[in-house]
């Protein structure tokens, strides 16, 4: 599962097809930090996720990809063509950068107008019709980006990127600020676009908002590509690992013996506040501890994670 | 090129400091109005050498075009918009071309209209001469804009950069060093001013150079600094 310097496919499959994006033992530093650290990587059509805490490379993996940045060592190329410096292969490409900044002064109509503008399209009518339907907005088209919500600046951002009708779609984060509703739209529309053949890339922070969407998953830690492959051998693989709990009962003394005896838990301590529970089947203690607090007539005031944060998801899959 | 003009001049009109720079422009008409209000007869040396070399080409010429062109590309990467302009499919030069010819667009009429305001009220002037500084002064906003266009792209104190250079090299130097004529924008300026009017503006016949030298210095640094800009934007990181 680990990847240390051989080549990933992505898939976990061989590939049948070629590689749109693929990234060679590349390297990015900024002075003495080191943002991506001897990446390798090919990415086929589909969606891919790239998933990892902020600030593990993952903005600064996707420049080197678009070719917006040099690589300090290594080398990227998107449509078997270099990233770096290929105008014309912007053509092919559409990027949502991380970064919700827009011209605010511009309608959502002539924001998505400018861009399908730069990307030479003519006539260029339908095409904008055409990507602002695709997310919904079209009522508010004529409105100035600077009084939509961040949710729908997102949308409009999208329907700019879309507008060429791009083969291969690099996109940052583009979930930051959509409600339930927009993400479920956002997932239907990359499932189409998926299906039609083209190549997804979306980088994501959260793992859930990933999940159900990517076949395919990029981990990054660190500037490192930690794991690659199918989702679900990533999920159970993350579902093996041992998490602490949290919990706080009238009663930790009795609660706290009566926790250990359960198949699910590994190992219980007790303080004056609370009781620490690690697990390896945390599925199975959600159900069992208000059980077992009801038997005991103990009341439970809380139940909490302690460690759900992705870096130590991810610190356990780089571990392994 | 159109829509990334069309965005360009949206971004430099749209901000509240082209009041200021509007006010700015405006001074020198002011000031000469009080000159010729308050002077007995003209003293066009007076004029020439305080209110048209000293604030207009040297303080008023470049602090407008300065402040419009560090942030023709400046205010992209500030708000973070460059990517949206890189992105495309398009060659540099066509990204390059429009934001300085929106920095001259904005900036050059307002310094022109100040400076060739200014001549005509203190200097009692013919067509001639304010023919001569609306040159002048048109050539000194294009090779300024090119210069300043450049620094906003390399550097986040591009002010800092242009202030350094416009009161460094241009003033405190080229004072003592003439050989910074040549190398100067406010050179080239002084140098087409009195290469177009000899007559009007012999006062600072001493400190201009040859018209010829003016205008090729001038169009060698536009295309000198353009070209830097292009090849900045093709080798930089974007953010």
């Amino acid at each position: 599962m680990t990847a240390e310097s051989s080549h990933e496919t992505g898939t976990g499959e061989p590939p049948r097809v070629a590689a749109t994006i693929s990234v060679d033992h590349v390297s990015k530093w900024f002075g003495s930090v080191v943002a991506v650290n001897d990446v390798s990587l090919e990415i086929y059509p589909g969606i891919t996720g790239l998933l990892g805490p902020n600030g593990a490379g993952k903005t600064t993996l996707m420049h080197l990809m678009a070719g917006l940045a040099e690589p300090s060592r290594g080398r990227a190329e998107l449509l078997g063509e270099p990233a770096r410096g290929n105008v014309r292969l912007y053509g092919r490409l559409g990027v949502m950068a991380e970064h919700e900044s827009v011209y605010g002064f511009f309608t959502g109509k002539e924001f998505v107008e400018f861009s399908a503008r730069l990307h030479g399209l003519n006539p260029l009518d339908q095409a904008v019709d055409k990507a602002i339907a695709s997310v919904g907005l079209r009522d508010a088209q004529d409105r100035p980006l600077r009084t939509y919500s961040r949710g729908m600046r997102q949308r409009m951002r999208l329907a700019a990127t879309l507008v060429h009708d791009p083969e291969v779609l690099i996109l940052d984060e583009p979930l930051n600020g959509t409600d339930p509703r927009q993400r479920i739209e956002f997932e239907n529309q990359m499932r189409r676009l998926a299906a039609d053949g083209r190549t997804i890339l979306i980088s994501s922070h959260i793992l859930e908002e990933v999940e159900a969407l990517a076949d395919r998953i990029l981990l990054m830690v660190s500037g490192k590509l930690a794991a690659a492959g199918d989702f679900r051998a990533i999920r159970e693989k993350l579902d093996e690992r041992p998490y602490k709990v949290r919990i706080v009962t009238g009663d930790q003394r009795a609660m706290g013996a009566a926790l250990i005896r359960l198949d699910e838990v590994d190992s219980v301590a007790i303080d004056a506040d609370a009781i620490v529970v690690l697990s390896s089947n945390v599925r199975a203690l959600q159900r069992s501890v208000p059980r077992l607090a009801q038997q005991l007539g103990i009341r439970l005031l809380r139940v909490e994670p302690l460690d759900e944060s992705l870096e130590s998801v991810f610190s356990y899959v780089v571990g392994r | 090129m159109r829509p990334l003009l069309g965005l360009s001049l949206r971004q430099l009109l749209g901000r509240r400091r082209l009041l200021l720079l509007l006010l700015l422009s405006a001074l020198p008409v002011a000031v000469a109005g009080i000159i010729a209000g308050f002077a007995e007869e003209a003293d066009s040396e007076g004029f020439v050498n305080g209110l048209l070399d000293g604030m207009i080409v040297g303080a008023i010429l470049p602090i407008v075009t300065m402040a419009l062109a560090t942030s023709a590309f400046g205010d992209e990467i500030e708000d973070r918009t460059l990517s949206y302009l890189v992105l495309k499919p398009l060659p540099r030069w066509r990204i390059v071309v429009p934001k300085l010819m929106a920095s001259i667009i904005v900036s050059g009429p307002l310094i022109i209209a100040g400076g060739v305001g200014a001549t005509v009220i203190a200097f009692e002037a013919g067509v001639q001469p304010a023919l001569a500084v609306a040159a002048a002064l048109a050539v000194g906003v294009i090779a300024y804009a090119s210069i300043f266009t450049w620094a906003g792209l390399v550097t986040t104190r591009a002010l800092g950069f242009a202030l350094v250079y416009v009161i460094l090299w241009e003033g405190v130097i080229g004072s003592f060093l003439t050989g910074i004529r040549y190398l100067s924008v406010r050179g080239y300026a002084l140098g087409i001013l009195h290469g177009l009017d000899d007559e009007s503006f012999e006062a600072v016949a001493e400190r201009a150079i040859e018209l010829p030298a003016a205008v090729g210095g001038a169009a060698a640094v536009t295309l000198a600094f353009a070209l830097l800009t292009v090849r900045r934007l093709r080798r930089m990181d974007v953010p």
